[in-house]
């Protein structure tokens, strides 16, 4: 058993929720370094180099990191409470990069809600999705990082496999990031998935070629360290601890059965993020290689009219799940927990006593993507 | 080996011709009636800013491969020979910023082209806005149009700049890249277009 974070008025666990607010993540308390008289530097919300908006003020009394705070600038307001099928549209458009995660977390909770069970074909092709998209979002973390380190050849090769990740996806869905794929009772899918094989072995070269380079390894390592016991996704494995909701959440007797095996690391810092995500890509591509999928429509036979459902997946950056009431065909409440909330605090918490010049290679390793922080539900 | 060797004995991996488009990043093509857009891009023949490529609207209209989606209102030949670009992001779902990042994969390689990103709208020829115009970002986007110098064009990437999608607001622009999100080949065929290539 585990917790996972704050679902709205819950504090989720692995195995269940409890109403009220969850406990302070004792590990994630940041240390109080501010003993020298320092200044604020206030970083975006829009520069170069940034993927998305965000504005980060770093207090700093020179070389040193005292604090960090991270604020969302971009808050959008989300209409999920509606008929089911437009707010699939909404949650499909929260984080496009982890579109497959959300949309199908949000199903499942829907799903669960009614009392449907869909059918094993939809599982997997569900997970097929989710694997797809993790390997699409560790080439970009790994490319950011790489980017941000300096070495631009080995970014080159990691967009190029981006690119052709992005190909194969559009192939077999029919769209780049997996609008319209997923529906209550159906999974949408065009043909088999092909040229895995040759990412496979383009993606080893690189990979070897950027872990075995010292300069590389040098800069990363003892870099924002996080050994949070609690803590979820890469952040959590590259600290050795098998978190992963690929072991307990809702698809985790599929992922048994196929023979999945969580990927760690023993030292909780960026270096530790990055083999994590690196070794990750190689076991994705390994589950894929396993799979034959098929376009599937099912019948959403409902056995309830109402209910309350939660589903959680493992996104690219961690634990991801959406509280659901469902009334018939209409969405009366909604929740998120959005990975990205857990890797804000934790990154903040490792700048502190990190030197400023660590600051853009740190940041792009925890993987976070600000549009699904900034979030309104209505 | 070096990193130098390495990128060299990789070869030409630049594309001269669009090999693979997603269908869903193409324009829709149909005459069904079907009033259940959820944007409304069907009320008056197909709208191709306000259009999400949702495909609930299939199959009474479905995608035609075509990529070529961009519309230019202003042209600025001066930019031919060096086009730099500011991304600014005023309220995406994220998606739209990865591929506007991957025109400068090796596929679609944008230096050709002479397209460069810059780090400051100071330096910028245009302004790319992805994403709805959130409160927060509204001065930001105002900040770095007045920052850059002239000509400058606006783009809108994406039906949330464009018309506001599902979300909010759009913003007006002299150029509209469609698609939720456009590819890469679409965003660079705008974008020489916007130059007066083509
Ligand atoms: S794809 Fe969706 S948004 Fe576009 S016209 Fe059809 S229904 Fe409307
Ligand atoms: S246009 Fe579509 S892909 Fe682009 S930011 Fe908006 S929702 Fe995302």
């Amino acid at each position: 058993m585990r917790m996972i974070g704050q679902l709205g008025e819950f504090c989720l666990y692995s195995d269940r929720i409890e109403k009220g607010i969850c406990p302070e993540r004792e590990t994630l308390k940041k240390e109080n370094y501010r003993s020298i008289q320092g200044f604020t530097f206030a970083y975006g919300p829009s520069a170069g180099g940034l993927l998305e908006s965000v504005g980060i003020d770093l207090d700093t009394f020179g070389e040193y990191i005292s604090d960090v705070k991270v604020i969302p600038y971009k808050i959008r307001k989300v209409r999920v409470k509606s008929i089911i099928d437009n707010s699939i549209l909404y949650v499909e458009r929260i984080n496009g990069s982890f579109s497959a995660s959300h949309t199908i977390s949000f199903i499942t909770a829907i799903e669960e809600g009614l009392g449907i069970e869909p059918p094993y074909e939809v599982k997997i092709g569900r997970i097929v999705e989710m694997e797809l998209e993790r390997i699409r979002n560790h080439l970009i973390v790994m490319q950011r990082v790489v980017e941000a380190a300096g070495f631009s050849v080995p970014s080159f090769q990691l967009l190029y496999l981006i690119e052709k990740v992005n190909r194969v996806i559009a192939k077999s869905f029919g769209h780049r990031y997996f609008y319209g794929v997923n529906g209550l009772g159906s999974l949408r899918f065009y043909e088999e998935i092909k040229s895995l094989e040759e990412i496979k072995k383009e993606y080893k070269e690189i990979y070897r070629g950027i872990i075995d380079n010292r300069i590389f390894i040098d800069r990363l390592q003892s870099n924002g360290v996080i050994v949070d016991k609690e803590g979820i996704g890469p952040v959590a494995r590259s600290a050795s601890f098998k978190n992963d909701a690929r072991n307990d959440g809702n698809y985790a007797e599929i992922y048994k059965e196929l023979g999945f095996s969580t990927v760690t690391y023993d030292e909780g810092d960026a270096f530790g993020r990055f083999i994590v995500r690196g070794e990750e890509v190689e076991e994705s591509l390994r589950i894929l290689s396993s799979i034959n999928l098929h376009s599937v429509e099912y019948e959403s036979k409902k056995r309830n009219n109402e209910g309350e459902g939660i589903g959680r997946v493992e996104s690219p950056s961690g634990d991801l799940a959406y509280y659901v009431k469902v009334n018939e065909n209409i969405i009366k409440e909604v929740y998120l927990f959005a990975p990205s909330s857990y890797n804000i605090l934790a990154f903040s918490s490792s700048m502190v006593k990190n030197i400023f010049t660590d600051f853009p290679f740190n940041w792009e390793s925890f993987g976070i993507w600000l549009s699904e922080v900034g979030v309104i539900f209505e | 080996m070096s990193w130098f060797l390495k990128g060299i004995r990789k070869g030409i991996k630049t594309e001269k011709e669009v090999k693979e488009i997603a269908p869903w990043a193409t324009s829709l093509i149909g005459n069904g009636k079907f009033d259940d857009c959820p944007t409304k891009a069907l009320d008056n023949g197909w709208n191709s800013g306000k259009c999400i490529f949702c495909r609930k609207c299939y199959p009474n209209y479905s995608p035609s491969g075509d990529y070529r989606m961009g519309s230019v209102t202003r042209r600025v030949p001066l930019f031919k020979r060096s086009f730099y670009l500011y991304p600014i992001d005023t309220g995406s779902c994220g998606s739209c910023n990865v591929e506007l990042k991957l025109i400068s994969s090796p596929q679609y390689d944008m230096t050709r082209f002479g397209i460069f990103f810059t780090n400051t709208p100071r330096h910028a020829d245009a302004l790319v806005v992805m994403g709805v115009l959130t409160d927060g970002m509204e001065d930001a986007f105002r900040r770095a149009f007045d920052a850059m110098p002239n000509p400058k064009l606006v783009i809108a990437l994406g039906s949330c700049a464009i018309s506001g999608g599902l979300f909010g607001k759009g913003v007006k622009a002299d150029v509209i890249i469609p698609g939720c999100p456009p590819s890469p080949p679409t965003i660079i065929d705008a974008i020489l277009r916007a130059r007066g290539e083509k």
